[in-house]
């Protein structure tokens, strides 16, 4: 940089006219582009604030998997079975059989009904009347409600209510095992069937925080409510999207107070915050207009790009800042900035947007939109950053602090950059190498425990001791229930769904996968006529079995749970309920499935999988694990290309590539010893990991490269290379850290994973290009070489 | 009687449907009766309907054809191969090797070691099919009487006529289904001589271990064709079956003849034991009927108790002791010689379906959730 000639047209992508002709067309037009910038930012700004929570749950599956297809297919057939919520209303003292218990739990029935979005008539706890107990005398049936008739709270009354439970086959479903609570089960409408409005998931789950469980937990001290089911999950999850706005603040002060230590110049602070959130900003703005909400997913994007905007914003704020202190004024320092970094900025954010466009190909909506909103941000970056932050400082300039401090500091810090440069040595790199290799054989030894899929218990979307998995933990532990439903789909011919072979061939593939490890037990309408069959039987076992009569068998499905017959008969689901859903669980039981659907499936009965949430997260599994490879060599295939093109040299490529693909190694083995396994969340952070990281190769590569050819020795090459730039780059990786940490704190479990990770491949893949670049630069640069194959060029 | 909603109930308009049902179609599954049972470590955690001695070893039957059997008194248990997977529902040894299954589909299997191999020696078809044959003796005899009967009394006899041919009927039309019905008990006096009994009246008897069998319906006098639930012989030699709406029957001559007895209870019998002294009978079912004779039947005397569920079964230990077990987890003891019991329920409120005295005073029990063993109160001893 201490002679701007050299900056001219060493590089391929341009040639040496169009780069005056770029700098002239904007520097000659600053006030016409700046009023465009303020008309732009107005416009899309309006729009940026208008942009909704949306968690849509279609957008996180795998549309075109053909589990899913199935699923879709056969959605309205399956309605009711999955969407329900369970409030589990608990005792903290003694047992549920007291008038005060009971009392409550009537009020917590009546606030449950006059909710919106429940199905009243399918509402179902110990006060509702279609809780029955039934017996068998000589004559027939007798049954009744489970709450006594007369019922008055009386000890006598209590004690009957005791009997009629215990008859009713109601413990472990809605009494628990201990009876110490029992289950509020409350169906939910999909859409009002009065209005036709779909449900609201964040306000119907704000309405159970308020009106159940606050409440209740505040009028009746003694007890406790646990509450689950997909409503709640989903509202949980929108509720944790809210408190992003929380680390957009911190991110934006942290970074702040960083940049302000950095260039100890207030312009060279405020003016790339600015730029950086205009840019956030006018992505919002774009996102909103393509029709697109805030899912949990892409609300991170806004802070990539406003990390990726304060990073190469400092590397303008640095480049101005040495210039001006050559003497030059504020608007020759730009120009003489913009000069300098706008091939390797560009490169650099089109790598960027390249390794997320990159997630384009796997086929999960939410990831889909992730890659546009990221690609949409970084296009925005380049302009806001190139053009606008640079003709801004262009007229204010670098105050004389930050031009004090960066002669100052340069000479103070030589000592630092010298010690440095030794990675360049040869009695250093060889070490280095060595070191390289052996972090790369421990990240290859730890990242075969790597798995696909969700690892944890509960909803993994939340964590662990978030309280909607310790009320899960609390119903999974006290009533005879499963979390991991996986639902295979039956198909007949229209009338045919309750036909004898059809109930036997479901029976057959319950026993075969009751018989698989990780399946915990199964129903179906088969189980429903054998249990019904044995009680017409005056509840004889020996009766449990399914009738080749037909007759019988109609007579024992006449009131099967409306989930398990279509309004045609011709759909009937299994439900297999799972020990958990780890990828290993779901891959051996789909197989199993898949095996004994090929062998029986036929004219009278198809199996199709798969619905459930078990059933999505294999399709989602095996997307994601057919997609990783493919995204991995898209990625890598992009990000040599970019720099093949721009350096021209295999061996530049291996430089830049090979740090990366350390990082991208490492990070997978720490996926793996901390026990986070690929899945949605995860799958695009090595892409956008690789994406970004790449940048720092290519901002030292480019420096090195130019001090090489000037013939300087490659390890003075690469100590005026630090000298230069190595602060930017440290800064980078240190700004772009920052900005994804503060996920670690989200309360939903994979924003707080992939900001782990991606903080992880922030910082090391800047080490990675400080360190290892120039050892690797040692053995395979060959600078006589570069200079000929240059003179060669002109 | 219980709700009984079988072609026998519902007559012609059901024989119309159940023959549109039955269409030829190729099934992709082998039936049920063609298909072995799966050897699975699941068979003793899942429903088990009866458990028998034959010698030291225990043998147990129950869902899908499932057969286990332990020689250390139920700690551990291994599966015996299986022909069918069928839910059975009964198994007798008449000997320590020599021992007899039956179950649902009219199957009765037949082993010759104790449990572990075990063979297919008659199935719903053949069974109904014997039905059928003797039931058109009847008829043929029956005619064959009333062409010699006085003009007085040819109006019932005509009656009775119809009844057999509707009898019949339905037979035919539950055959033309498959083997619908379910055999429910089985006793075997040595390793050639035996009884199964089951749904709808039947009854066969074997005197060649189960190469030829003979059915016994007619000499049972069950009109309106009752299931028969259940069959054991006492003390001192006479066999009793007990069955739906207070069936008794008993016989003293081996059973080839059984007399009807009175019972003074209307509801199901699901079981029948001796208590170890001579002609003495205890039956029991229905919301803890239990009823007990000291003469052969001839006269019987409720036993009270509070039990209030269905009795499944029971056993005599050398010492004794009656146990008998039922739904809901009930677990009756009587040290008294059945004059009175004491009432236990169990934690889990499982269905129990069978007791074997073990060692001391412990017991093996299985029901609905497998097998367990307990104290004599019922409480799980691991």
């Amino acid at each position: 940089m201490s002679n701007p000639n050299h900056d001219r047209g060493d590089h391929f992508l341009t040639t040496p006219k169009a780069e005056p002709f770029l700098e002239r067309l904007i520097f000659n037009n600053r006030v016409v582009i700046l009023i465009g910038f303020l008309l732009l930012t107005a416009f899309l700004g309006y729009n940026a604030i208008k942009i909704q929570p949306d968690a849509s749950f279609e957008r996180m599956i795998p549309l075109e998997h053909p589990y899913i297809i199935n699923m879709l297919d056969h959605r309205n057939d399956l309605e009711n079975l999955g969407n329900f919520v369970r409030i589990a209303v608990e005792t903290k003292t003694g047992d549920i059989f007291s008038a005060e218990y009971m009392e409550t739990l009537k009020q917590i029935t009546d606030e449950v009904f006059y909710l919106d979005g429940v199905d009243r008539s399918g509402l179902k706890t110990l006060w509702t009347s279609n809780v029955r107990w039934v017996e068998v005398t000589e004559q027939g049936f007798q049954g009744g409600t489970v709450i006594p008739d007369g019922y008055d709270g009386s000890p006598e009354s209590l004690e009957q209510l005791r009997q009629n439970i215990l008859r009713s086959n109601e413990v472990g479903r809605l009494v628990s095992d201990n009876f110490r609570s029992t289950i509020v089960y409350a169906p939910l409408y999909e859409k009002n069937p009065e209005t036709g409005e779909p449900l609201d998931y964040a306000t119907f789950s704000r309405q159970l925080e308020e009106k159940i469980r606050d409440k209740y937990r505040e009028q009746n001290p003694n007890i406790d409510i646990h509450i689950v089911g997909f409503a709640k999950k989903v509202g949980d999850l929108i509720e944790g999207i809210g408190s992003i706005a929380w680390f957009a603040g911190i991110t934006i002060l942290l970074t702040t107070l960083l940049l302000f230590w950095y260039s100890r110049s207030v312009t060279g602070t405020l003016v790339p915050v600015f730029t950086s959130i205009v840019a956030v900003f006018l992505q919002l703005g774009a996102l909103r207009l393509l029709g697109y909400g805030l899912d949990p997913y892409s609300v991170l994007v806004p802070f990539l790009v406003f990390a990726i905007g304060i990073s190469h914003g400092v590397q303008i704020v640095n480049a101005m800042a040495v210039e001006a202190a050559k003497g030059f004024d504020a608007e020759t320092s730009a120009r003489l900035a913009f000069r300098a970094l706008y091939i390797p900025g560009m490169l650099a954010l089109i790598s960027d947007a390249f390794g997320f466009l990159t997630l384009f190909f796997i086929e999960i909506d939410v990831i889909r939109d992730l890659a546009v909103a990221a690609g949409l941000g970084v296009a925005f970056v380049i302009i806001t950053n190139l053009v606008l932050h640079v003709l801004i400082m262009s007229y204010l300039g670098i105050s004389k602090g930050g031009i004090r401090h960066v002669q100052n500091h340069g000479e103070k810090q030589d000592r630092k950059w010298r010690l440095m440069s030794y990675f360049a040595h040869p009695g250093v790199a060889p070490i280095s190498l060595l070191i390289a290799v052996i972090g790369l054989g421990l990240g290859l030894y730890y990242k075969q425990d790597l798995k696909v899929g969700d690892l944890d218990q509960g909803a993994p979307e939340l964590r662990a001791d978030s309280r909607y998995n310790l009320d899960n933990a609390y119903i999974i532990n006290n009533y005879s229930t499963s979390a991991d439903v996986l639902v295979v789909m039956v198909k007949t011919p229209e009338e045919q769904c309750t036909q004898y072979n059809v109930l036997r061939a479901m029976d057959s593939l319950q026993w075969e996968l009751q018989n698989t490890p990780g399946v915990q037990s199964s129903a179906s309408l088969a189980d429903v006529s054998k249990i019904v069959t044995k009680a017409l039987n005056e509840g004889n076992w020996k009766w449990y079995e399914i009738s080749r009569n037909q007759t019988i068998i109609n007579a024992s499905i006449r009131e099967a749970p409306t989930g398990l017959i279509n309004t045609n008969c011709s759909l009937t689901p299994v439900l297999v309920f799972l020990e958990d859903h780890k990828a290993e669980t779901l891959e051996t039981v789909v197989e199993s499935v898949e095996v004994f659907a090929n062998a029986n499936s036929n004219e009278n009965h198809t199996f199709l999988l798969a619905a459930g949430n078990a059933g999505v997260e294999a399709a989602t599994n095996e997307v994601i694990a057919n997609a990783k490879d493919m995204m991995l060599i898209m990625v890598y295939g992009v990000v040599s290309l970019l720099c093949f093109a721009t350096f021209r040299s295999i061996r530049a490529v291996l430089c830049i590539v090979v740090p990366l693909g350390l990082t991208s190694i490492l990070c997978e083995a720490i996926m793996a010893v901390s026990g986070i396994g690929i899945k949605v969340a995860t799958l695009p952070v090595i892409a956008l990991g690789v994406g970004i990281g790449v940048d720092y190769g290519i901002y030292i590569y480019s420096k090195l490269e130019k001090y090489l050819l000037e013939g300087k020795p490659l390890q003075e090459a690469y100590f005026q290379t630090l000298l230069s730039t190595g602060k930017a780059v440290m800064f980078t990786g240190v700004t772009l850290g920052l900005g994804v940490v503060t996920w670690i704190f989200s309360p939903i479990k994979f924003q707080a994973d992939m900001g782990f990770l991606l903080f992880f491949m922030f910082l090391w893949n800047m080490v990675g290009a400080i360190w290892l670049l120039p050892a690797l630069a040692r053995f395979l640069l060959k600078p006589e070489k570069m200079i000929a194959k240059a003179r060669a060029a002109k | 009687m219980a709700i009984r909603l079988t072609c026998k109930t519902l007559g012609a308009a059901c024989l119309g449907l159940s023959m549109a049902w039955f269409t030829p179609a190729a099934f992709a599954l082998a039936d049920i009766i063609e298909t072995p049972a799966r050897q699975t470590d699941l068979a003793p955690t899942n429903l088990l309907n009866d458990a028998v001695r034959a010698g030291d070893r225990i043998v147990a039957v129950g869902e899908r054809g499932h057969i286990i059997y332990s020689d250390d008194g139920g700690q551990t248990w291994a599966q015996g191969s299986v022909p069918v997977a069928v839910t059975l529902t009964a198994v007798d040894f008449g000997s320590e090797t020599h021992g007899w299954a039956v179950g649902h589909s009219g199957v009765v299997l037949h082993t010759e070691d104790a449990g572990e191999n075990w063979s297919l020696q008659l199935t719903g078809i053949g069974a109904s099919e014997l039905a059928i044959a003797s039931k058109e003796d009847q008829i043929a005899a029956m005619e064959e009487r009333i062409e010699e009967a006085p003009e007085s009394e040819v109006g019932d006899l005509e009656w009775a006529l119809d009844d057999l041919f509707f009898a019949m009927e339905n037979m035919q039309s539950d055959l033309d289904i498959g083997p619908v019905n379910p055999l429910l008990g089985v006793w075997f006096e040595n390793d050639q001589h035996g009884f199964v009994v089951g749904a709808y009246g039947m009854i066969l008897r074997t005197q060649d271990g189960g190469d030829t069998w003979k059915d016994w319906a007619p000499q049972i006098d069950n009109g309106q064709n009752f299931h028969l639930n259940g069959i054991a012989r006492i003390a001192g030699g006479a066999l009793v079956i007990v069955g739906e709406a207070g069936q008794i029957h008993v016989s003293v001559d081996g059973g080839s003849t059984w007399e009807r007895r009175e019972s003074p209870y209307p509801g199901s019998l699901f079981g029948v034991i001796g208590t170890g002294q001579v002609n003495e009978i205890l039956a029991f079912g229905l919301r803890g009927n239990m009823l007990f004779s000291s003469d052969l039947g001839k006269s019987w005397r409720m036993v009270p108790n509070s039990a209030g569920a269905t009795l499944n079964d029971g056993a005599v230990a050398d010492d004794g002791r009656i146990t008998l077990v039922g739904n809901g987890g009930t677990v009756l003891m009587s040290g008294n010689g059945a004059d009175s019991f004491r009432e236990h329920f169990r934690g889990d409120r499982a269905g129990i379906m069978s007791v074997v005295p073990v060692s001391g005073t412990n017991l093996l029990i299985v029901g609905e959730s497998g097998v367990k063993i307990t104290d004599a109160r019922g409480k799980n001893l691991q």
